[in-house]
């Protein structure tokens, strides 16, 4: 208070220069020589003492402001160290706690996924949405339709409106695949008593790759065709571990973009497409055309649906006599060197079995396999007798259903016993009159290839290899690779169209009838297939493709001259698959030195002699101790009074050869080794494949 | 903002030129920044009337509006009006707070709450301002009239009010309303000697509390030694001002918040750090002090002591509760339930203040020397000079 003070806030003055408390005097007069003029102040003493009061307590309050201002100050002090200088960091899961959950944890699925071999998911269950309506809350169902179908085209909106008037139902679904958008899109609309049901769909990213393998589920998310329903109650009991197949998904695709080009080439109606495992059974591709997606199950049409692959009976054609040349090969009464006469056509009552390309000699066997002799294969056949023929078709699994983990798999057709006489066992020696399906026939050419081991066909990748079965000798097994090596690469083979540079592929091929409606073959049209096996010094693998009467089409005919052979249809679709597929697989072709002496021990003579000390059947010479009395029959001759049983029983022994193989290492190289000899060992090592693939 | 002229002399005009208008700023501001808090303190949650959550926001809103027009009004009345309406409110809540212990609500341990319908008042809130201004009263007479046994009947009423506090209980009510008469016994002049024995007497009441009263025992030992599990609030109520730093995490993005407990009510500061951050906060404590501080600045200018008493005292009462509240959240004193002024949550304590400021406005205006004479009552005839 600089200022001078209005005399009502001047602090009460106790004047005691004086003495006495009211000697004041006049303001302003000077102090020496002024005249004293006594003034009467009268101050109460109360007053005075109030004055006295608020001096006190003006001193005081300084204290107060001091104080105030002290903790003030160490209030914003504190205020700053908490904030800014020492700050404690809050807790972390209280926050978090107090956070609204983004991350919805989804209920794991209720079906296991499907993958390949490589682990590649084939089908997964996706969480999902079904749309559904309580019609009696429904207010106008002609609009509702109309808003929902305006969202989901796929619903008519005729249906829709018929569904939502139903009102003596309270719960009618409307679609039971809705996309997320979907949901989103009608949950948008905002349609009072239009609800949603949390579902789970099944979802194959692969579309219509291995459609057939892989089947589908119905809405209620439970297996109804292939795998899926094979392995339905595996897959629900746990949805943790994948099933895994044994499919490649790399080479199904390959196998089924060939197939589907060489059906459409031809004008197809139909086509296969299979590649299993030589040294396991397992099915490394397996395509039926025409296929679907597999999300598409319930309303793909039957003929698309049809796995050709293991629900078709087709008869097999040329390609069955590998069956019957390795029967007679195995059986030891007929030898490779052993000539047949097909120099005419053989008539059979009101039946003519002709050749091809008839030759008019006395055929060897493997030259009755280069040019697929159905006289020498009638020959061959009737000479072992329809007793040895069925116990060898029947062993390798024609007699019944594949083996193969899909429920559509259907069984062979074949003559019963009673009516498999003369004519049967020759048709069937070249693959007529009997049917089966193309993974019944591959799975039996299996053991012809591989040393002689049978194993079931299988889709499961899960477990150890699969223990093999020997049904036949491995020597037989090489004769037979060799002679399909020749089909391939004889000048006049059927099967030249095969080659794939460096590969060694051995195969034949099979052009068969058609059987019409009526039973009875259809001019003109045929089944084109081929059989194939590579490397054939130590086969991997072994691939059919068959397409179902093919039309020698404007586009083919330069290349086929109007042939719908075998040869012409299937082989070059096989060749093709077999130089995509082999670098996959870690089979790399092989050339020069490798490949001419792999070549070199895959040769054999198409008119062969036979060796020293071994006597040859040929002209004048024509069966050997234990032959059929059928043989005698077709020859025109008088069978003998009495048949060589001894000789008949021992080969029907042989060719009921079934010796369990122990799932080990011996399974795996039984069919190497022994056979080839130095190359093979050679071989073996530069087709280490680069997979864990069990046996493959 | 109105252009009233000096020479306007109704009731509004002397009021608009006589008022602090700076210290009416600095309670305005407050209750700006309540009715922000109103909003940050109140969970996140979409504005539904149906929604309780939404319901307390809105109450709070209109309390501050009801607490500023209280405080408004109050500070219209000259100081005959102050100090009987003092009168007449100090006895309505002295029998109020009297019936709490016969009848209150129990909230917290504490029987202090009187409900009424859709509302419930803590009497001791409203009590406070009157027995301050009582107290001055009685002091201030004391001296104007000789034989008034003033300091008998301020002893004698502070104390009865003390033990009605004490026997809620509501210690810390309790501790400001002795803290406050204190000061204003310490203002009147009171010997010292006596002030210290007072100090000491309260340092003892203090242990004492500490000693025999269960909770006081464990707030304070919390404070001494605080573990995270235990001293849960006090670290949680840092940890906001931690989160907040220098610039707050911004309006309505508060984390800690969300599980601090009591967040709207005595941790409302922290609360502020966390979303408005350090500056605002800081501003928060300089408005208190300003309001504090210049009060008791003017206060050495006032020549009339029970207008010096009654500001002081309600001065001090105000910046001494906002001080235990920010403090408290600041960990610097034990957890102490009490309300920061206009800021926390409750309509009963918003409504209070503005009572008590609006005292203190009042108190403060400016007095021509008619009326401040006219206010010594019959000191018309005493004057302090005649010719």
């Amino acid at each position: 208070m600089t200022k001078a003070p209005h005399p009502d806030q001047m602090p009460p003055h106790v004047p005691r220069r004086s003495g006495a408390w009211n000697t004041a005097r006049n303001p302003g007069a000077p102090e020496q020589g002024a005249t004293p003029r006594v003034e009467h102040v009268r101050i109460t003493t109360p007053d005075l003492a109030r004055r006295a009061a608020l001096g006190v307590l003006q001193k005081r309050m300084v204290f107060g402001l001091v104080g105030f201002l002290l903790i003030y100050g160490i209030l914003a002090g504190r205020l700053i160290d908490v904030s800014v200088i020492n700050p404690t960091r809050p807790d972390a899961a209280a926050i978090a706690a107090e956070l609204p959950r983004t991350n919805i944890l989804l209920p794991p699925p209720a079906r296991a996924e499907i993958t390949d071999r490589n682990g590649v998911i084939l089908a997964v269950s996706l969480p999902g949405a079904a749309l559904y309506a309580n019609p009696k809350q429904i207010g106008d169902p002609g609009e509702v339709a109309r808003q929902i179908a305006a969202v989901i085209p796929a619903l008519d909106p005729g249906w829709l409106e018929s569904r939502l008037a139903d009102r003596k139902r309270d719960f009618v679904y409307l679609d039971r695949g809705l996309t997320a958008e979907q949901e989103l899109a009608v949950n948008q609309l905002g349609i009072p008593g239009v609800y949603f049901e949390d579902i789970e769909h099944r979802h194959y990213p692969e579309g219509d790759l291995a459609a057939h393998i892989l089947g589908g589920v119905t809405p209620d998310q439970r297996g109804i065709a292939g795998v899926e329903q094979y392995f339905n109650k595996t897959l629900t009991a746990d949805p943790a571990t994948p099933l895994r197949l044994s499919i490649d998904i790399g080479a199904e695709g390959i196998v089924r973009q060939e197939t589907l080009q060489a059906m459409t080439d031809y004008d197809g109606i139909g086509a296969c497409g299979i590649v299993i495992s030589a040294r396991t059974g397992r099915v490394l591709a397996m395509a039926s055309l025409p296929d679907y997606s597999a999300g598409d199950l319930g309303s793909a049409p039957a003929n698309d649906r049809f796995n050709r692959c293991v629900s078709g009976d087709y008869e097999p054609g040329s390609v069955f006599k590998l069956m019957t040349l390795s029967m007679a090969i195995n059986s030891g009464m007929i030898h490779y060197w052993d000539r047949f006469d097909t120099t005419h056509p053989l008539h059979v009552g009101r039946f003519t079995v002709t050749d091809f390309e008839p030759a008019h000699i006395w055929m060897a066997v493997p030259h009755i396999l280069e040019v697929s002799s159905n006289i020498g294969a009638s020959r061959i056949a009737t000479i072992l007798g329809p007793d040895i023929q069925r116990a060898w078709l029947k062993k390798l699994g024609f007699f019944g259903k594949p083996p193969i983990q899909l429920p559509e798999a259907q069984p062979a057709m074949y003559h019963p016993k009673s009516n498999w006489k003369l004519l049967t066992t020759m048709t069937v020696s070249f693959g007529n009159g009997i049917a089966m399906s193309p993974l019944q026939l591959i799975s039996a050419v299996v053991p012809v290839v591989n040393g002689g081991i049978y194993y079931k066909p299988s889709l499961d990748d899960a477990g150890p290899p699969p223990a093999g079965v020997r049904v036949m000798s491995a020597k037989a097994s090489l004769i037979m690779r060799k002679m399909m090596r020749n089909v391939v690469v004889a000048p006049n083979g059927t099967g030249v169209y095969a080659r794939v540079p460096g590969y060694l592929v051995g195969g034949k091929t099979g052009t068969a009838q058609v059987v019409g409606p009526g039973g009875r073959y259809m001019k003109h049209l045929n089944n084109a297939s081929f059989m194939a096996a590579f490397p054939m010094t130590n086969p991997r693998y072994v691939v059919y493709v068959v397409v179902l009467q093919p039309h020698a089409t404007k586009k083919m005919m330069p290349f086929c001259h109007g042939f719908t052979t075998g040869g012409y249809v299937a082989a070059p679709a096989v060749a093709n698959i077999i130089a995509r597929i082999g670098p996959m697989l870690g089979i790399m072709p092989r050339s020069g030195d490798a490949l001419a002496s792999a070549q070199a021990a895959l040769s054999i003579p198409v008119d062969p002699t036979a060796p020293p000390g071994r006597s040859a059947l040929g002209p004048g010479h024509m069966f050997p101790p234990g032959a059929s009395k059928y043989a005698y029959m077709l020859a025109g001759e008088k069978p003998p009074a009495a048949i060589d049983e001894a000789a008949h029983d021992a080969a029907l022994a042989r060719t009921e050869m079934w010796q369990p193989l122990g799932a080990t290492a011996e399974t795996i190289s039984a069919p190497s080794a022994p056979i080839i000899g130095g190359a093979v060992s050679h071989q073996t090592m530069n087709v280490t494949p680069p997979f864990t693939h069990a046996g493959g | 903002m109105p252009i009233l002229s000096r020479a306007d002399t109704s009731v509004v005009g002397r009021w608009w030129w006589s008022i602090d208008r700076v210290m009416l700023t600095a309670l305005i501001l407050l209750v700006g920044i309540g009715y922000v808090l109103a909003l940050a303190a109140t969970p996140a949650t979409n504005i539904a009337l149906s929604d309780p959550r939404t319901m307390v926001m809105i109450k709070q809103i209109v309390y501050l509006a009801v607490g500023a027009f209280v405080m408004i009004a109050t500070s219209m009345l000259d100081l005959k009006q102050v100090k009987l309406a003092a009168l007449g409110i100090g006895i309505i809540f002295l029998i109020l707070t009297a019936f709490t212990l016969v009848h209150g609500v129990v909230i917290d341990g504490g029987r202090r709450w009187i409900a009424l319908p859709g509302f419930t008042i803590q009497p001791s809130e409203f009590l406070k301002p009157a027995l301050i201004i009582a107290t001055a009263w009685l002091l201030a007479e004391r001296r104007r009239t000789p034989g008034f046994p003033g300091m008998m009947a301020a002893l004698g009423l502070n104390g009865l009010v003390l033990l009605m506090l004490l026997r809620q209980p509501d210690v810390g009510s309790t501790a400001l309303v002795a803290s406050t008469f204190l000061v204003q016994l310490f203002l009147d002049g009171l010997n010292v000697y006596w002030v210290g024995i007072a100090v000491a007497g309260f340092g003892a009441a203090g242990f004492a509390a500490f000693e025999f009263i269960a909770h006081v025992h464990m707030r304070v030992m919390l404070f001494l030694h605080p573990t995270k599990d235990k001293a849960y609030q006090a670290i949680t109520a840092l940890s906001a001002f931690g989160n907040g730093g220098l610039w707050g995490r911004g309006p309505g993005e508060g984390q800690v918040k969300h599980y601090l407990p009591d967040a709207r009510a005595d941790f409302v500061f922290a609360v502020a750090g966390e979303e408005f951050g350090l500056i605002v906060c800081l501003g928060i404590i300089l408005i208190f002090a300003v309001i504090v501080l210049r009060g008791l600045a003017r206060i050495l200018r006032e020549t009339d002591l029970f207008v010096a008493l009654a500001a002081s005292g309600l001065l001090v009462s105000f910046g001494l509760q906002a001080f235990i509240n920010m403090a408290s959240s600041l960990s610097l004193i034990p957890t102490k339930g009490m309300t920061l002024p206009f800021i926390s949550y409750g309509g009963s304590a918003v409504l209070a203040v503005g009572l008590h400021m609006g005292f203190l406005l009042a108190l403060t205006r400016k007095r021509n020397h008619a009326e401040r004479a006219a206010e010594r009552g019959a000191g018309a005839t005493m004057q302090d000079r005649v010719a």
